[in-house]
């Protein structure tokens, strides 16, 4: 049987690497890319018949039109619906500081409309955010998040009684840490941009997580009151064991289903879902392997060290 | 109890067949009124997948609107889009942050209309009258024509307005509430008026026009009596009618925090990618548990079927908006919702390589694995819980789907998959413990 518990070393070196790579991209990247959900300012999408438009020139007639610093970027994707054909949008972002006034957005429409080829009766997409709503939302995200967190460790805590709740508690919390810094590790690295659906992901992230961290913790709870004379070490290991091709065809079922969704959306180009569906792969596996290497063998740590501590202290008391 | 399960099973599969068929094809019985469409009809999808403008709006800086006053705007905007014969909309008063989520969908053929225009039409002041009217002036609907030299009441000679039981008649109503001014021109105008109707208008659109049954003296004596066909209703239309009153009184502008439209172009083809995705996903998903764990395999893939068909109907019949990430969530539980029917089953084989009977082992592994998959499905819920709470629009949609996916699995699991594999498992080629997914003899600790 593999030892999961003792070869823990290796598992949080590897942990701690990932979060290495992750801070030296968040540097590089100068930051995360935060979208216009969480930043405010004023995002236009137009559909252009030009497959190779020239994004430096379009952010120089936006400048002339509108006098602000505008982000030009071209994107495209194809419609299913209409036989794959392809629609190519230019997007216009201004930052939170220059949000478009309505003169400024219809001087910007109408530049555009006359050096660029724009398809006819196109709908144009239009995102107007005000910077007051973005700080909302990056409060209320944080907020989720920790609620989340601290809803699950009182849950572990009340439920996992045998198991020492609080200490089981800390360690499956310690585990959702992990994934957390996993899924932020991917953001910053591939700048993927920060949206609503980040903090969809990560919540996600967090209930997949714990079901598998609790799986196994389950087991540890009914073998410790049957294997009693097991070490602490062996006991987890077992319990591992014992749940690890319900782990693995748990992980298979879902990841299946995320993989399928990736690919389609990856083939097609629909950027809103892999945005989405990436970071939702990413924080499954890491889900699996901070149920093992990370959750288990801090409980572990946790209670031999509570142990240590209890046999200091009666020498002392006596 | 072999009989039992047996005749359970029967019934259960009976069900799954008839809900999956109605879901498809929908059910007319004809000349009993009965006319279910299928779930394709009636599945509202979000404006991500439509298009369309969704704006958060919230009082203009300075003003510090009541909960009441909010209603109020609420419903002003109501008034205003249903003036515009725009119908399909979603509007949600946020009271805690005291602002209102207005969500329309994208019309075909609809006329372009610059987003930000629009918006400041809808949120623009309310002014509310209550007029004298010609009965010769109707507009093409037949509803009074506003006539600007008989104002008789403006907004702010009404303070309030509530509704209220009629202890003689049982039906609600609507009390005024006037201002020293305004009970004065009432007074008058209601002398002058009896037995003829006045109009209330808000801007320049017609609500209603009660006739005046006597003179009115004193600032809360007037009442309007409102119809409906039932108590209930009554009391609806009353409601409706007083925040609308009560909206007249608005004193502040709506302006559009958050404002975003749509195009059409992208979601559809999202809609269609991501349907096939979800088909391909279901269909693999269920050969695999099929040829992993074989007989109960096929278990899982009727209750798997059971959740999935059930879940879409839900959804569909509750008319709840739903978005793309929604549709992921649902694609997300295709894979979740296996877990439990996992947990139990590989217990089970545990069991059986243990030496148990088959039978045995069934029953030993839904009762060991139970806590486990409870608890795993809490922690789900919890994270859906907290989602729902704070997210917004296409968040909650995927928020809801994902608890209501975990929901059923977990009901499937515990009832659907045990009556059903217990049945099986009484009859006399069930035995072999291949078709559990075991290997012969060898146990393997």
């Amino acid at each position: 049987m593999f030892d999961f518990i003792g070869k823990k070393k290796y598992f949080f070196a590897l942990s701690g690497l990932i979060f290495l790579i992750g801070i030296i991209g968040f540097i590089v990247n100068g930051g995360f890319n935060l979208d216009i959900q969480f930043q405010g300012g004023t995002l236009v999408e137009i559909q252009v018949t030009d497959q190779n438009i020239d994004t430096n020139k379009a952010q120089e007639i936006a400048k002339e039109a509108t006098g602000k610093v505008v982000n030009a970027q071209h994107s495209y994707t194809f419609d299913v619906s209409k036989g794959n054909e392809r629609i190519d949008l230019l997007v216009l972002s201004v930052s939170s500081e220059g949000k478009l006034s309505e003169e400024e957005y219809n001087n910007l429409v109408s530049a555009i409309s006359k050096e660029f080829k724009v398809k006819e009766g196109a709908k144009i997409g239009l995102r107007d955010v005000d910077a007051s709503m973005s700080k909302e939302l990056s409060g209320k995200s944080m907020l989720a998040v920790f609620l989340a967190c601290v809803l699950m460790l009182i849950y572990v805590w009340v439920r996992f009684n045998a198991m020492n709740g609080l200490l089981a508690g800390f360690a499956s919390v310690l585990a959702l840490v992990h994934d957390i810094g996993v899924m932020l590790v991917l953001y910053a690295v591939f700048r993927i941009p920060v949206n609503e659906s980040f903090i969809a992901a990560i919540l996600t992230i967090l209930g997949y997580s714990l079901n598998d961290t609790i799986v196994i913790f389950d087991r540890i709870r009914e073998n410790g009151t049957l294997l009693r004379k097991e070490s602490l070490a062996s006991l987890t290991n077992k319990s591992i064991a014992q749940t690890m091709s319900r782990t693995l065809n748990t992980a298979a079922t879902t990841g299946m289903c995320v993989l399928i969704l990736f690919a389609f959306a990856w083939y097609n180009k629909i950027d809103s879902i892999m945005e989405f569906i990436l970071p939702l792969l990413v924080g499954m596996i890491s889900g699996v392997y901070s149920t093992i290497f990370i959750a288990s063998p801090v409980w572990v740590m946790l209670k031999e060290w509570q142990a240590k501590r209890k046999l200091a202290s009666k020498p002392a008391k006596a | 109890m072999k009989g039992n399960y047996g005749v359970k099973s029967i019934v259960l599969i009976i069900i799954i067949g008839i809900m999956t068929y109605i879901a498809l094809a929908g059910l007319q019985i004809p000349g009993t009124g009965v006319n279910i469409e299928n779930v394709e009809a009636n599945i509202r999808y979000g404006i991500d997948i439509r298009g369309g403008i969704r704006a958060v709006l919230t009082a203009e800086e300075g003003a510090n609107p009541t909960d009441s006053q909010m209603e109020a705007a609420r419903q002003t905007i109501e008034n205003r889009l249903n003036n515009k014969r725009i119908y399909d909309k979603t509007l949600l008063l946020e009271k805690a942050n005291k602002r209102i989520v207005l969500e329309i969908p994208y019309q075909v053929g609809q006329v372009e209309q610059d987003p930000r225009d629009a918006i400041e039409e809808i949120g623009m002041t309310a002014m509310l009258t209550f007029r004298e009217v010609d009965p010769n002036k109707l507009d093409e609907n037949g509803d009074y024509l506003p006539l600007d030299d008989k104002i008789v009441l403006k907004g702010d000679d009404i303070v309030t307005t509530e509704p209220e039981l009629d202890q003689r008649t049982g039906r609600t109503i609507v009390r005024l509430h006037l201002s020293d001014e305004g009970a004065k021109k009432f007074e008058t105008a209601t002398e002058r008026l009896v037995g003829k109707p006045l109009a209330i208008f808000m801007d320049d659109q017609f609500i209603s026009a009660p006739n005046v049954q006597e003179k009115i003296s004193g600032k809360d004596s007037a009442t309007i009596s409102v119809t409906g066909s039932t108590v209930e209703e009554t009391a609806k239309e009353a409601k409706k009618l007083s925040d609308t009153i009560n909206a007249g009184a608005l004193p502040f502008k709506l302006v559009a925090k958050d404002l975003e439209q749509i195009s059409p172009i992208l979601g559809q083809s999202a809609l269609d990618v991501i349907i096939l995705a979800g088909l391909v996903a279901l269909i693999l998903v269920g050969l695999y548990i099929l040829l992993y764990y074989r007989l109960p395999g096929i278990i899982a893939d009727i209750a798997f079927i059971f959740a999935i068909v059930a879940q879409i109907m839900v959804i569909a019949y509750s008319h709840m908006s739903l978005t793309l990430p929604g549709i992921a969530g649902i694609i997300l539980t295709i894979g979740m919702s296996l877990d439990g029917n996992v947990i139990i089953y590989e217990r089970i084989k545990e069991e059986i390589r243990s030496g148990k009977t088959v039978k045995a082992a069934i029953d030993v592994g839904f009762d060991r694995a139970f806590t486990a998959i409870f608890d795993g499905n809490i922690t789900i819920l919890i994270a859906a819980g907290v989602l729902y709470f704070f997210g917004t629009g296409p968040i909650q949609s995927f928020a809801f789907t994902l608890a209501l996916g975990v929901l059923l699995n977990f009901v499937t699991c515990i009832s659907i998959s045990k009556t059903l594999l217990q049945a099986v498992s009484s009859l006399k080629f069930a035995k072999n413990t291949w078709l559990y997914g075991v290997k012969g003899g060898k146990v393997n600790v």
